[in-house]
């Protein structure tokens, strides 16, 4: 199924791999960005739209 | 320093009253499409109510009015308590309001009127075009000036959807809206053929994914922490999936165009984006549904989180179901048929709707200072509004099976086994029905939901002004030293950020257009192919201001099954004239491409004037106001100038001319006419309909 891909992108391969290997790049830069996270730093941030002083309206 | 201020939730009660007006009226117009095409006398004989003119209208009224202005509502609410500020201007939010709502006025004005561009999702003309711009630079500035005065030095995840919605979504529309105008409301597209066509589907494709589903999911990673209080499941995958997500959508858009004249690598690009596409996508549908882990107890007895799990899982089905479509063997079969109708609504319906109720049975009672009027009726509502969902979309799926595998079939002799296109649709009208109960089932639901919420406004007291406190952030221009660098780079991180997501939306965007653009050997030319005459170019004017495209594809796909059906396949060079592509995406009639000669001038005719003389049992509305009304020459000028501005080549002078040779032409076809017994003057738009469908294709047609 997939052959067809490479099949049919005859002499055009190159947008094929340079565009997969964009992407990778892309994907591993934000993965490192992602490990290089402090834990306190990202319970902070998910915990920002639960900080409000919220009453107990319309609940 | 602890600093007083308030919220704006009047800006925010405006457009979730704007969402609930629109919401019923783009709904209601759906359900009136939907009925026209079992019953064609609910187009009630007018132009200004048939099928071609007011698809575009439920389509726009339901992406650009009911979701637009439900994402405002979900932005402006989110935005202030993310940031603990007010927005950065009350009279911009205004400016904001009323700008976006006389925007749907004139589009809802101007489409049952034929001033279309026929580019879909994207109808309105330039004038209108111009007016989303302007107004879109206000939402920006507002959202931005809010981002820039915060009280919290952090932007949460929501906030980095709406930006990224902000950014794509101008880059989209400006780049799609290139257009020379020839008159107020009439311009042609500076793209012509495949190129518009690529324009059209990356536009369109990224319109799905930028305005329909970033802005939500950024809702969802609010609303839905909100509603459960508990905290997103991953804040991580959040991050993982949203910058997967943007970057790896706006490939997609080629994957509406397979087996078309596109140049088959960019189709495979398209086709390899589309699958991977899933990866970031369930994993925003998985981050959201494990938010609830542990509080699945809650759900069972509150409608609106049961809103936000069907809204979500809707979301999962749609997204899982997008990259199989975009294989290139379901496709075959999928495209042009009602599968993707029923895709899209299971998108539009479950993930759009049942997010932006959620969202407003939790919002309203709220700035309203009050409790919700019934609960009963809200969950009521969600269990019609799933019925309606299911009775929409299955029936759907079964008829787009059914006609895409009829099309297909052939006897063992090797002859098409449905030869007659009109059996295949017969075949599926009763689908048609259904389909129109679910959405009557899903419209009693929003109104139901309409009164409950009115009831819970009454009840309650608008708080216009919600007072609240937080701490100022330092200010950076005081800060000293190597510190100083530091948060002034913080104190840009909005900018920044605006400025990475552009770059990873272009870059997509880049590759795969510019090829199709600059060099030549991806759309060989035809020399047989030649330019329009005058009156051809009225006709297809005329073609465009009906709609005609809404249910004609011009795009024949080298299948056996339609070569046979319809005559040989479509080539890239056939279209270097067309300002705009005319391709179509769905095929609720037979494809038009080489329809040139294949009747006589008086089939047509007879045709337009009652489809159902000439076919009989056909869902196509009469045309026959086509024969009353004179045809407009004093424009043929000003569009050959603007066709030729284009590259059209058009002889110098030509302009002098061209109503000579349309009335020239025109009175060939009237003579013909008369010779069949049909007495029309040569001066009536018919003559020039009759005039562009027997011309289509016909280029490259073997004689």
């Amino acid at each position: 199924m997939f052959k067809q891909f490479l099949d049919q992108a005859d002499g055009n391969q190159g947008y094929l791999l340079s565009s997969f290997g964009i992407f990778l790049l892309f994907f591993l830069l934000v993965g490192v960005l992602l490990l290089r996270m402090k834990k306190d730093e990202i319970k902070y941030m998910s915990e920002l739209p639960l900080k409000e002083d919220d009453d107990e309206r319309g609940s | 320093m602890t600093e007083q201020f308030h919220y704006d939730n009047k800006i925010v009660r405006n457009f979730a009253l704007a969402t609930i007006v629109w919401g019923i009226v783009g709904m209601t117009v759906g359900l009136l499409i939907a009925m026209q095409l079992f019953k064609p006398a609910m187009n009630m004989g007018s132009q200004y109510t048939t099928f071609g003119r007011i698809r575009p209208l439920h389509t726009n009224a339901v992406i650009f009015a009911f979701v637009g202005n439900a994402i405002f509502m979900g932005v402006y609410y989110s935005l202030q308590r993310l940031l603990k500020a007010r927005m950065f201007s009350d009279a911009l939010s205004k400016i904001h309001f009323w700008g976006w709502q006389l925007i749907i006025v004139a589009t809802a004005i101007t489409l049952p009127l034929g001033l279309t561009t026929s580019h879909e999702y994207a109808e309105m003309e330039w004038p209108i075009d111009i007016g989303i711009t302007l107004i879109w630079v206000v939402f920006g500035i507002n959202m931005f000036g809010t981002i820039l005065k915060r009280r919290e030095k952090h932007m949460y995840v929501a906030i980095w959807f709406y930006i990224a919605t902000f950014v794509t979504v101008a880059v989209l529309h400006i780049v799609n809206s290139i257009e020379l105008p020839i008159s107020a409301f009439k311009s042609y597209y500076i793209y012509a053929g495949v190129q518009d066509a690529l324009v059209q589907w990356w536009y369109g494709h990224n319109a799905v994914a930028f305005f329909l589903t970033t802005p939500y999911l950024g809702m969802m990673y609010y609303y839905l922490p909100k509603m459960a209080d508990r905290p997103i499941y991953s804040y991580k995958l959040s991050i993982l999936h949203f910058w997967s997500l943007i970057f790896i959508y706006i490939w997609a858009g080629p994957h509406h165009l397979l087996y078309t004249s596109l140049p088959s690598w960019a189709q495979s690009l398209g086709v390899a984006f589309s699958v991977m596409l899933i990866a970031p996508s369930w994993g925003g549908m998985i981050n959201g549904l494990l938010t609830l882990r542990g509080a699945w107890d809650k759900v069972r007895e509150d409608p609106k989180l049961k809103f936000m799990v069907v809204g979500i899982t809707a979301y999962g089905m749609a997204t899982f179901e997008g990259p199989m479509l975009a294989l290139k063997q379901i496709n075959a079969i999928a495209h042009y048929t009602d599968w993707i109708v029923a895709h899209v609504h299971v998108g539009a319906l479950g993930w759009n709707g049942f997010l932006t109720f959620g969202i407003l049975y939790w919002l309203i009672p709220r700035i309203y200072n009050t409790a919700l009027y019934s609960k009963k009726l809200a969950s009521f509502h969600f269990w019609i509004g799933t019925l309606g969902i299911i009775f929409y979309a299955v029936p759907l799926y079964f008829a787009g099976f059914t006609q895409g595998l009829m099309w297909k079939e052939f006897t063992p002799e090797g002859l098409l086994k449905y030869p007659n296109f009109l059996e295949t649709v017969l075949q599926i009208v009763p689908m048609y029905v259904l389909r129109a109960i679910g959405g009557t089932l899903y419209l009693t639901g929003v109104i139901v939901m309409t009164y409950n919420l009115a009831k819970t406004m009454l009840a309650g007291k608008l708080v216009a002004n919600e007072a609240a406190e937080a701490q100022a952030l330092p200010k950076v221009y005081v800060a000293q030293g190597a510190e100083k660098k530091l948060h002034r780079i913080l104190e840009r991180k909005p900018m920044v950020f605006m400025v990475l997501s552009l770059i990873v939306i272009l870059i997509g965007g880049m590759i795969e257009m510019m090829p199709t653009f600059t060099i030549k050997s991806n759309i060989p030319t035809i020399s047989s192919v030649k330019p329009y005459t005058p009156l051809e170019l009225q006709g297809r004017d005329i073609y465009i201001r009906e709609g005609c495209v809404n249910c004609h594809s011009q795009m024949i796909r080298p299948f056996r099954s339609e070569t046979e059906r319809y005559g040989e396949y479509s080539k890239a060079g056939e279209f270097v004239y067309d300002h705009p592509f005319l391709w179509g995406s769905k095929r609720t009639g037979p494809d038009l491409q080489r329809e040139g000669g294949k009747y006589g001038n008086a089939w047509h005719y007879n045709h337009l004037y009652d489809p159902q003389t000439m076919s009989p049992g056909s869902i196509m509305p009469p045309y026959e106001w086509l024969i009353e009304q004179k045809l407009d020459t004093t424009t043929t000028r000003a569009k050959i100038n603007a066709m030729r501005t284009l590259g059209v080549p058009y002889e110098n002078g030509f302009e002098n001319k061209a109503n000579r040779r349309l009335e020239e032409q025109a009175l060939l076809i009237s003579a013909d006419l008369k010779q069949n017994n049909i007495k029309v003057k040569s001066d009536r738009e018919i003559i020039a309909v009759i005039a562009y469908l027997q011309r289509l294709g016909t280029d490259i047609k073997a004689k």
